[in-house]
């Protein structure tokens, strides 16, 4: 599970002065009851245009997050760990699917997520435009990035649109793997010999900028964001999950004796938060705006792959094929 | 471009990209609804869909989609989305079953139609049954007739048995290799044990 915390919300989106007001309260009403928005329901553009945002990033940062752990398979120590990296990164190319297809049931098809992933303009998640220069920044992804994205995604799946929470469901489903995966690597690593306890260090001293930027920046409340919490679209906000992931994860990586780059790091026990340096936040957005180490290369592996998987999907093709959205 | 890895710097990545050609319409093959059952004893239940060239292919990708993770599957079946035809939804306390006004039409040419409900919003459309029928409206009538259990149903779907691409009962040991796959299980990463004896190694050569 890769899933991004931070949902990059559109600049310009309209709100709900032009919906049905009837129809605007008896859809708010369902949720309020506490009862899932199907794909056949009548949703407020605003409802709709968010979800296709969010649930198309969250596929994308699967399909992209694939890379830099896949690209140690076949530099592994060891068949096991061989065995168990290929197995998780089958499952995030999975779970990439089942967000293509919620993601398609409001109308978006999958041909033009695409696209718009290849051409820049849907984002995915910032982190994987960082490359993971040894086997160890490989354990620190399988661990504690995704640890990360389930914190955000737990959240995401007691939403209000039912496909999306469906997805979720399986996917969380297929976490607990990764989970003690990365965390077994980790702990091999960190506990093992001087050398390996060195690269595990570095590699953590390499992610810890970007894990933090993770969840994104500090939630300034859009124009949106009251009515997008109300619509159980928005969940958690960033820094709550921030602190989630902290104080669920600070604690565990400390046991292991490794060092977090952050003099400021620590829990103030008055208030029970988590006190941190911010990280470079314009960094982050410089990275989101395609200037990272590895986004040129993340979108020219994606689309080498389109381009010469074309011409067999083409030859596969059934003249009487039609496309139909998904039913749910 | 150049990457730490060595089978990226292998890919014909061109120095610049032409322009990106937007897809076009069914790049990604048609979808197919997956059904999936836990056990033998349970009914089929939506699972999701796959993009697909055909039904082969459907069922393939159904299986490693649906079917992956756990001993929990004894049958999948697949259909083309196009070949499934939705009834409208009910709300409330309106089963959809008290708006429907069909009639069975007893004609001597009848083929078999699968009935999926949804009994509740939220979840997903679980298998109630087969009927023999002449259309699809006469399958709905007929199912008004023998699978109403008088429970609420906000949706039907109707799918002819023969658009369907079933596994069959004597193939179950397709899934016999998932107890095989320990490494795919969280279980197979005990590690708490290594953590203790790494903190009493670091007690001792902190306190001597």
């Amino acid at each position: 599970m890769y899933g991004g915390g931070n949902t990059f919300e559109a600049q310009q989106m309209g709100g709900v002065e032009n919906e049905d007001p009837i129809k605007l309260a008896e859809f708010e009403a369902r949720i309020a009851r506490g009862e899932k928005i199907e794909p056949n329901d009548w949703m407020p553009a605003l409802y709709r245009k968010q979800l296709i945002r969010m649930i198309e990033q969250h596929a994308h940062s699967e399909i992209i997050g694939a890379l830099p752990e896949g690209t140690w398979i076949t530099r592994a120590p060891g068949f096991k760990r061989k065995l168990a990296l290929m197995a998780k990164v089958q499952d995030e190319v999975g779970h990439a699917q089942l967000l293509y297809s919620a993601a398609e049931t409001l109308g978006k098809p999958r041909e033009k997520m695409i696209d718009d992933l290849l051409s820049g303009k849907s984002k995915y998640s910032n982190i994987f435009n960082y490359p993971t220069f040894t086997w160890a920044d490989s354990c620190f992804i399988s661990w504690l990035v995704d640890a990360g994205a389930i914190v955000n995604q737990l959240a995401n799946s007691k939403g209000s649109y039912g496909p999306y929470c469906r997805a979720l469901e399986r996917i969380c489903a297929e976490e607990s793997f990764h989970l003690k995966y990365g965390h077994h690597c980790v702990i091999h690593m960190a506990t093992g010999t001087p050398r390996q306890r060195k690269m595990m260090q570095e590699a953590l001293n390499r992610w810890w900028g970007p894990m933090m930027h993770f969840f994104g920046p500090p939630d300034k409340a859009s124009v949106h964001t009251e009515i997008l919490v109300k619509w159980k679209v928005k969940m958690a906000t960033n820094d709550e999950c921030r602190q989630q992931f902290l104080d669920m994860y600070v604690p565990k990586i400390w046991e292991l004796g490794l060092n977090i780059p952050d003099p400021n790091l620590k829990k103030n026990p008055e208030t029970g938060e988590w006190e941190y340096t911010e990280p470079d936040w314009e960094e982050f957005k410089r990275v989101i705006n395609g200037d990272g180490p590895c986004n040129a290369e993340r979108l020219a592996v994606r689309r080498v792959a389109e381009e010469r998987g074309a011409w067999v999907r083409k030859a596969l093709l059934k003249p009487e094929a039609a496309y139909t959205t998904p039913l749910a | 471009m150049q990457s730490l890895d060595p089978r990226v710097n292998r890919l014909p990545i061109p120095e610049s990209w032409g322009e990106l050609r937007a897809k076009t319409p069914l790049d990604q093959l048609e979808t197919y609804e997956v059904f999936h059952q836990a056990k033998p004893d349970k009914a089929f239940e939506h699972a999701g869909i796959v993009h697909a060239p055909n039904d082969d292919m459907a069922f393939l990708f159904g299986k490693e989609q649906y079917s992956r993770r756990g001993n929990t599957c004894s049958g999948i079946w697949t259909v083309a989305t196009h070949k499934v035809m939705v009834t409208p939804y009910t709300e409330g306390d309106t089963s959809l079953y008290d708006l429907f006004e069909g009639e069975q039409q007893h004609a001597a040419q009848t083929e078999a139609y699968e009935i999926f409900h949804l009994k509740k919003r939220g979840k997903q459309h679980v298998h109630a049954g087969t009927v023999q029928a002449s259309s699809y409206d006469d399958a709905l009538a007929v199912a008004q007739a023998t699978l109403n259990d008088g429970k609420m149903v906000y949706n039907a779907w109707v799918i002819k048995s023969s658009d369907f691409f079933k596994s069959n009962a004597e193939d179950v040991d397709m899934w016999n290799t998932l107890y095989e796959k320990k490494y795919r299980e969280a279980i197979d990463y005990r590690a708490q044990d290594k953590i203790n004896q790494f903190k009493e190694e670091q007690n001792l050569q902190n306190h001597g």
